[in-house]
């Protein structure tokens, strides 16, 4: 008869137990296997034992601050959603007090006189012709005529220098 | 805003789908029902997951706290009891994860494990040596419990602490049952090897003693 391990023992203890027939019909018919099964169990039964038993004060303290924690996170999100609809309504009062003044006091808008192009093509087209009056000859003017011998005698030398170089070329 | 107190539970209880009504109707005492009917088995399985007294109460505390936020998302498909146990499991391996990635830089699990389970002088007691075999079987399965991942040690501690079946814990980890065996399979061949060993060396010294 093939005896089992005890880590074969251990792993059916870990696994349900049912599930291992062998291991299971083995320890039906070994009184030996099913004493060390038994001792086995015990053993890890006892190490799986936690200590949670509390006495009744750890269980009413540890509600009592679940409950404070809940109360404490509700009235933080009552704050904070008062402090957003604060701040909604301070964003949407200054966008309309924006608005309002705005439409109130327009702007006074400084705008450049409009520059007018004319195209200098049509311009001379369209311009009228000047009349014989309008015509002005700066060289013609009245001061001009005090010097009226100067400008004989100027108009006198050309003549003189080219009669000259004429005849010594001659 | 609502103001809770503390009752004790009446005679005729309340289901706790009429607990939850009350709740999201702005009965806060109603949720101090539900609190005192779940908080053990809560805190339970907490300490089944994480082994820390501190730590499951805080988890315990959390979990509550994490249901009653979004309790209006409660659609009763499963148990209220099944539903908190969820969160408490999700909270665990989130603490557990955490210290994992805590310990690979302090090295203080071996430390804190021997402190856990130092033996307290029990000479004076009469089943002494049976008490120092339960704290050194439980160091044992501790030191073999270091080489499981977090969803395996989930799984073999909700087992072996909480006895939970493998259906049940499918449940609780919204698994499919054969994937639970097949992360208990392996997680008990890690563990066997240690503890069959510790089994067979202790074997000859327990036997009169147990």
């Amino acid at each position: 008869m093939k005896h089992f391990s005890e880590a074969d023992l251990l792993e059916t203890y870990y696994t349900q137990p049912g599930e291992s027939m062998p291991v299971m019909m083995h320890l039906a018919s070994c009184p030996d296997c099913a004493a060390r099964y038994e001792r086995l169990e015990q053993k890890l039964r006892e190490a799986a034992s936690c200590n949670t038993e509390k006495p009744a004060t750890f269980w009413t303290r540890q509600r009592l601050q679940i409950m404070r924690s809940i109360e404490k996170q509700q009235s933080h999100a009552a704050s904070a959603s008062r402090m957003l609809r604060v701040a909604a309504a301070a964003i949407l009062s200054f966008f309309l007090g924006g608005a309002v003044v705005y439409e109130s006091v327009k702007p006074v808008h400084h705008q450049p006189p409009p520059v007018v192009k004319v195209a200098p093509v049509a311009a001379a087209q369209t311009a009228p012709a000047p009349s014989a009056a309008d015509i002005h000859d700066a060289w013609q003017s009245e001061e001009l005529q005090d010097f009226h011998n100067v400008v004989e005698w100027e108009s006198w030398v050309p003549d003189n220098k080219t009669t000259s170089k004429q005849g010594r070329s001659l | 805003m609502a103001t809770f107190r503390v009752n004790p539970i009446s005679e005729s209880a309340p289901s706790d789908q009429e607990l939850i009504a009350r709740t999201l109707g702005g009965d806060g005492a109603a949720y101090g029902i539900l609190v005192d009917r779940f908080q053990r088995k809560i805190y339970r399985v907490a300490y089944a997951i994480t082994r820390d007294d501190t730590e499951a109460d805080t988890i315990t505390q959390d979990t509550f706290i994490q249901a009653y936020t979004h309790l209006g998302k409660f659609q009763g498909r499963a148990e209220l009891e099944t539903w908190l146990t969820r969160i408490a499991i999700n909270r665990s391996r989130d603490w557990l994860r955490r210290r994992k990635f805590v310990s690979i830089f302090s090295h203080d699990d071996a430390e804190s494990d021997d402190r856990i389970y130092a033996i307290e002088p029990v000479d004076e007691q009469p089943d002494a040596e049976r008490l120092i075999m339960s704290h050194q079987l439980r160091a044992a399965i501790l030191r073999a419990e270091r080489t499981l991942s977090s969803q395996q040690k989930i799984i073999f501690r909700l087992r072996h602490y909480e006895n939970h079946s493998l259906e049940e814990i499918a449940e609780l980890l919204g698994l499919r049952s054969g994937t639970v065996r097949a992360h208990l399979f392996r997680a008990i061949h890690k563990v066997r090897k240690e503890l069959g060993e510790w089994v067979t060396k202790r074997e000859g010294v327990s036997d009169e003693a147990l």
